[in-house]
């Protein structure tokens, strides 16, 4: 029973993963935007990324 | 039912039956077993008589406690035990005492004319099929080994008989004391009673109460088992070895998985470039676009990575992804910092001078990246390269997916290793002993 439990859910996961694989799905936070201006290909100024603010780290111990 | 075995019901055999008067009470004695049965005793004033006397001579008389338990399954009780029919015709209720506590148990005799005599043991809800060993096992240390199978030693204790009631095939008496060796194989229980005069071996099966509850046809519910006991089959344990191997047979083909869709990436870079940031120039406009580059195939994800050259510095860079045609862009910001020195714990980094990301179901078509570096201004030039790889392995992914393959063999081997350590912990070999000393 367990077993047979395991071996479905293995299965799962596995297929679960290559699904996931397979579409391009990440594990990283992105942030999808639509309709960008034309203009920023000319004037790449004309943009601003939403973590232009971001807190940057100055490093060190 | 094996072959020339009649049922007992259809009809019983008459002869084997007699009603006698109990010669100390009067009250009626019917003897089921007639013939096989050494003693009988008195359902009313407990006494022990002597069934294979004509007169039943009183053999042992005893007072039962007031509130003495009755047998769950009734004296005289027909039911099948293993394609055979049997009827109850004796009960005793045994005890040991360990560390000051008495454990008790009951025993049932179960009887059929042309079979041998089999015994129900049932201690908190815990059921065993017993019968009388035909071949005499052998016993080594802490082990004992009967018909080519191995049992290990659970405890040796001292029993006594406590309470009697019903026919016996042998000279019950209450206060008997015998010493029990019991050796376990679950589901199996290898047990020896010595007495002064004699040593039985017997062999038991655990069995479940709904099981007796169903053969006995008794009414209500057996009485809910409680703790481990000590030949209970695990519910887990002969699982562990094959969820175990099923796991590894899951980390192989996730390997191979990983592999494959390693080897089906398309092997170079859709984009590569590098710069350089030099801050002390005149201030201005720091984003920039990329040339435009293709993104080809099915939808996948898209890898970028930074390379730096910061050395006890950090670099960020602002990204977006654009598609040339779509207007439709992913944004994202990454650092590359990397830091290092000496104190007095030693040598020490943080960070480092690469770093990826990888941005999720990107549709073929031209994209180009606008980028816009910040950095520490009091830095040196900077020299980066970015890089953009389309349809890369998830590392991420694989991790997810191996640990949750691992947790639930971990589980259940967790859960195996709790059911055997309840188990032992109940013999004279516990896993921990008194005193924090591990075995």
């Amino acid at each position: 029973m367990f077993r047979k439990l395991y071996l479905a859910y293995g299965l799962l996961v596995l297929g679960g993963t290559g699904f996931a694989q397979y579409h391009g799905w990440s594990l990283d936070r992105i942030t999808q935007l639509k309709n960008v201006p034309k203009s920023v290909r000319d004037n790449p100024g004309s943009y601003r990324s939403v973590y232009g603010f971001y807190h940057h780290y100055t490093g060190g111990k | 039912m094996s072959a020339g075995t009649p049922p007992l019901s259809n009809p019983p055999p008459k002869p084997q039956v007699k009603a006698l008067n109990c010669p100390q009470c009067g009250s009626a004695i019917v003897l089921r077993a007639l013939g096989h049965a050494e003693t009988v005793v008195c359902e009313s004033c407990h006494s022990i008589l002597d069934a294979k006397d004509p007169n039943l001579q009183i053999l042992q008389k005893f007072e039962a406690a007031t509130g003495e338990a009755r047998p769950l399954i009734p004296l005289g009780s027909r039911g099948k035990l293993r394609g055979v029919d049997y009827e109850v015709i004796g009960f005793q209720r045994r005890s040991i005492t360990v560390e000051g506590i008495r454990y008790s148990w009951h025993e049932y005799v179960l009887f059929n004319p042309y079979k041998a005599i089999r015994y129900l043991t049932e201690y908190n809800g815990h059921w065993n099929d017993i019968s009388v060993c035909k071949e005499l096992p052998q016993t080594g240390f802490a082990s004992a080994n009967y018909l080519g199978e191995a049992y290990k030693h659970f405890q040796t204790s001292d029993a006594n008989t406590n309470f009697v009631l019903g026919e016996f095939p042998w000279q019950v008496r209450v206060g008997e004391h015998a010493t029990v060796t019991e050796y376990v194989k679950p589901p199996r229980v290898l047990a020896s009673e010595k007495t002064a005069n004699e040593v039985t071996w017997s062999l038991g099966e655990y069995t479940y109460g709904a099981d007796i509850w169903k053969s006995f046809n008794l009414p209500g519910k057996p009485p809910e088992a409680v703790g481990v006991y000590e030949n209970q089959p695990s519910p887990v344990s002969e699982n562990v070895k094959g969820i175990w191997g099923a796991f590894l047979a899951f980390a192989i083909l996730l390997l191979v998985f990983m592999a494959g869709f390693d080897l089906a990436s398309p092997k170079g870079a859709a984009f590569e470039s590098s710069y350089q940031l030099n801050v002390g120039e005149p201030k201005g406009e720091a984003s920039f676009v990329t040339d435009v580059f293709n993104l080809e195939g099915r939808t996948s994800n898209v890898e970028v990575t930074t390379t730096a050259n910061v050395d006890n510095s950090w670099i960020y860079l602002n990204y977006a992804l654009i598609n040339n045609d779509t207007e439709q862009a992913w944004d994202f910001g990454r650092e590359v910092s990397y830091y290092h020195g000496y104190d007095s714990d030693g040598s020490w980094t943080e960070g480092g001078q690469k770093n990826s990301v990888i941005l999720p179901s990107i549709p073929a078509g031209h994209y180009y990246l606008r980028i816009e570096p910040e950095v520490d201004p009091k830095h040196p030039p900077i020299a980066y390269t970015i890089e953009v790889k389309r349809d890369v392995p998830v590392l991420g992914f694989f991790g997810i997916a191996f640990f949750a393959l691992l947790l639930p063999a971990i589980a259940i081997t967790w859960r195996s290793i709790t059911f055997e350590r309840m188990r032992w912990a109940e013999s004279d070999h516990p896993p921990i002993k008194i005193g924090n000393s591990e075995e």
